[in-house]
């Protein structure tokens, strides 16, 4: 248990360490968070609310979207990839503890930086600059933080399974950007899922993603009723779980292709 | 003959900032900034001739790699005169560039992804490289390189050695006057360096190619060149011939000897004991003095020899010695 | 100078059968931009189903200003892709810029032939398709001025962020670290530009409009041949600026380039 403490928190601190890099993440956030929320407030036009949401909750949406970037890797994530072509996944096995949970952890400290460096920063900012809808009593805040821990262990095991691929093709890289912006598009990380019609937004459940921003979304900004917002964390919850088994199944069977095919 | 390289009083200072840490620090950096002036090349001056094959030595940092990229146009002299082939070569950059060649032991010329040849065609283009004298060519170092097994092979999958031997040709395909070689051996096995050294050689005395070498490697210096510039500092410490250097600096030689007994007293005459480990025995001895096939011959009257190893020093001690001592040659 | 266009040609092969290597990376990444492309649009026009217009322009309108900007934006990236930034940036500081040095060639021609990124090829089609699109959904009056000034449109928006590929690379001369915000300028920019320009916050307007003019290259190019009012009452000319905006840019650009390749040489970084 202490191992697993020690490894998140170096993970937690590297994330330190990439201060420029950070300071330049930062300024694309603001710029695109704000050429977002220019467009959503043109689209909205006259309105003052569309589909449940209000024209404060739409600009607040594009922060939001702009937050979720950093710790749920939402661009690029080929750390597992790299060290099975890399070869390092050897040695790594080879150490006493589960892959996944030495990963899991990792993960953990590095959204974690990332929360607190990039995304309340970025909120911050929206803060000063903009009205905000905000959670309105303790309960939903508590919702919102079990809502945000399952958005991440979904992102995790969803980007950790799909970088198994290495383990079966060399061309992952290519397999694994083309998911990446599925869940660009699909996670209602662009427009809140509710502008979108009927159909597209069902579609869109068949996959993970919308559990990575879009739940976190509309529970943040409250459009949903008890119920749903039950219902949501629920399917959160399940995609998390069926996601990690799977992962560590895949890993399984991958493993021991790499053993078989003497890596 | 008028030299094809001349420089006089040549120099090259870089100022470095130093950046100040912190938020006051950026703000001063704004401000005042403090820099270190670094003096690379520090007033040298020498000439070389057509047809030379010259050694250019030095430790790490003392200038070697800035005097190369200024005389191949690369980097423009803070102070001092510069003719490399009748021309200022950073001023004529590409009528410059067109008569020179260069090989990085480091890296490579060549395009990563396509096969050799298809590299070296692209260059006959780019060298303007009339096509009988682009075909001829080929066919020597064809010949002399042995090309012909990864001449269709990507640059990406050769070896160091092949990779090493195309970079070669890449280099001397436009019959370049002037050669520099930075490490062209580094990382290869012996029968590759002695390859290497083999073609560089008849490049030199068959095509008169003039070929400044830069190496850390003492062999490549024995067998190839008569003549050595030795930088420190930025400072030409020596510019003479091989030969005079190892005699008059050459100083300390290490026998190393692996005896098959342990003998108590192995002293020698000519020779001083440095380490004695068992076995083991390390001897000191000057070069003017005794040479090491009369050392070998002394000891092995009186002891009887498993193995032994003569050692040079390196030449980072015989410059720091050329240094310390503060001897320059003229 | 026709021997340097030919050695361009040459570059430009090699840049093709190089990737031709890698054929299965290759077919994924027209994928991928391909997609990305047609996701981007496609949320748009599913999202416009449910709002009527943005900032009062129907979807043909911004259809028009996007797929004008997907397709040339694309076309100059893949012409210039050896000027992009961090691309150029990581040469200079490996020492691969030095190689193009000591070559008897011009600097700039190799620095385009060091890189030509095909597979934005797929976003060049997928822009004209959308245009095409747009055309349908627009009841564009064409007059031979506009049909004429089309292409000067797309020549200005290609010098211009041509221009700013040259300058943010030109500046990694100068800086150690890795030059990432000028993505903000180039494909951040170019994302501003494809909406219409009037739905933005008055001070970032002015702000394109008097310091870097990105107004006058697609937005003002849309009014006149959408035949939509100004609504800053600029003087006429303005519609015609894009040619010319492009071509300050790219002039400014190169003299700095220019400059930057001296300074190189001085101080070797």
């Amino acid at each position: 248990m202490r191992v697993f403490l020690e490894i998140a928190l170096r993970s937690f601190r590297r994330q330190m360490t990439y201060r420029a890099a950070a300071l330049a993440g930062l300024a694309t956030n603001f710029f695109f968070g704000l050429l977002r929320a220019a467009v959503l407030v043109a689209l909205y036009g006259e309105h003052s609310e569309v589909a449940g949401i209000s024209l404060q909750s739409a600009v607040t949406f594009t922060g939001l979207s702009q937050a979720a970037i950093a710790p749920l890797s939402m661009f690029h994530w080929y750390d597992v990839m790299r060290s099975v072509y890399s070869g390092e996944v050897a040695s790594d096995l080879l150490k006493p503890m589960s892959y996944f949970r030495f990963w899991l952890v990792q993960d953990f400290g590095r959204a974690a930086a990332s929360f607190i460096w990039r995304s309340l920063t970025i909120m911050a900012g929206y803060a000063v600059m903009f009205d905000l809808t905000y959670p309105h009593n303790i309960e939903q805040w508590a919702v919102l933080g079990l809502a945000m821990l399952l958005s991440w262990l979904v992102s995790f095991s969803w980007r950790f399974l799909i970088n198994l691929a290495a383990f079966w093709t060399p061309n992952a890289i290519g397999l694994n950007r083309l998911f990446f912006i599925l869940s660009w598009f699909l996670s209602g990380f662009l427009m809140p899922l509710r502008y979108f019609p009927d159909w597209f937004v069902r579609l869109c459940y068949l996959t993970p993603f919308p559990h990575m921003v879009n739940s976190l979304v509309e529970i943040y900004l409250g459009v949903l009723t008890g119920h749903e917002v039950f219902q949501t964390l629920l399917l959160q919850a399940v995609w998390a779980v069926c996601l990690t088994l799977c992962s560590q199944l895949v890993l399984r069977l991958g493993v021991r292709r790499l053993v078989i095919l003497g890596g | 003959m008028s030299p094809i390289i001349k420089v006089n009083n040549l120099s090259k200072h870089f100022k470095v900032y130093r950046y100040h840490r912190g938020a006051w620090g950026a703000l001063r950096n704004l401000f005042s900034p403090q820099y270190q002036l670094i003096r690379a090349v520090d007033g040298i001056s020498f000439e070389v001739h057509p047809g030379e094959l010259v050694g250019y030595l030095g430790p790490n940092g003392a200038g070697k790699s800035t005097t190369i990229k200024m005389l191949a146009g690369l980097l423009v002299p803070t102070a001092g005169e510069l003719i490399v082939n009748n021309r200022v070569p950073w001023k004529e950059r590409k009528a410059h560039v067109a008569r020179i060649g260069a090989v990085f032991g480091q890296r490579t010329t060549l395009w990563w992804d396509l096969p050799v040849i298809e590299s070296l065609e692209l260059l006959q283009y780019i060298y303007a490289i009339p096509p009988k004298r682009f075909q001829q060519n080929m066919a020597t170092f064809r010949d002399l390189l042995e090309l012909d097994s990864f001449l269709h092979t990507p640059v990406r999958s050769l070896s160091l050695g092949q990779r090493m031997r195309a970079d070669m040709v890449a280099a001397l395909l436009h019959d370049p006057v002037l050669l520099f070689l930075d490490e062209p051996t580094i990382g290869l096995d012996v029968v590759s360096k002695e390859r290497i050294r083999k073609f560089i050689q008849h490049i030199n005395r068959e095509q008169g190619t003039t070929i400044i070498l830069t190496t850390h490697d003492l062999s490549d210096v024995e067998k190839l060149c008569e003549r050595v510039l030795i930088i420190d500092h930025g400072k030409l410490l020596y510019d003479g011939s091989l030969n005079t250097l190892k005699e008059r600096f050459g100083g300390e030689r290490e026998l190393c000897v692996e005896y098959a007994e342990d003998y108590l007293s192995i002293e020698v005459e000519g020779a001083t004991v440095s380490e004695h480990n068992g076995q083991r025995v390390t001897y000191k001895f000057e070069r003017e003095k005794i040479t090491a096939s009369e050392l070998i011959s002394r000891i092995s009257l009186r002891y009887r020899i498993r193995d032994l190893e003569v050692r040079e020093p390196d030449i980072e001690t015989t410059v720091r010695r050329i240094y310390e001592e503060q001897l320059l040659e003229k | 100078m026709s021997s340097t266009l030919d050695i361009y040609r040459r570059l430009l092969l090699l840049q093709f059968r190089s990737q031709m290597q890698y054929r299965m990376s290759f077919l994924f990444y027209i994928l991928n931009t391909a997609l990305i492309t047609t996701f981007e649009f496609g949320s748009l026009v599913l999202v416009m189903q449910r709002f009527e217009n943005i900032g009062g322009w129907r979807l043909g309108e911004v259809a028009f200003l996007y797929s004008i900007v997907k397709a040339v934006f694309s076309l100059m990236d893949m012409i210039f892709s050896g000027f992009d930034p961090p691309y150029f940036g990581r040469n200079v500081r490996l020492g691969t810029f030095d190689q193009l040095l000591l070559r008897p060639v011009n600097i700039t021609v190799q620095v385009l032939g060091s890189r030509f990124e095909l597979h934005r090829l797929g976003n060049i089609i997928l822009g004209l398709v959308i245009f095409v699109f747009a055309m349908q959904l627009t009841d564009i009056q064409w007059t031979w001025i506009k049909l004429l000034y089309l292409p000067l449109v797309f020549l200005g928006q290609i010098c211009f962020f041509g221009g700013l590929f040259i300058l943010g690379s030109t500046i990694t001369f100068w800086t150690v670290d890795s030059i990432e915000t000028v993505n903000i300028f180039t494909y951040g920019g170019s994302e501003m530009i494809a909406y219409p320009m009037h739905i933005y916050h008055q001070w970032m307007r002015l702000f394109f409009t008097f310091i870097v003019p990105a107004i006058f290259l697609n937005y003002y190019p849309a009014l006149y041949i959408l035949d939509k009012p100004d609504l800053f009452n600029m003087p006429p000319f303005v519609f015609f600026l894009a040619p010319i905006v492009g071509f300050i840019s790219l002039t400014a650009a190169s003299a700095f380039w220019r400059f930057g390749i001296k300074h190189y040489q001085s101080t070797g970084t």
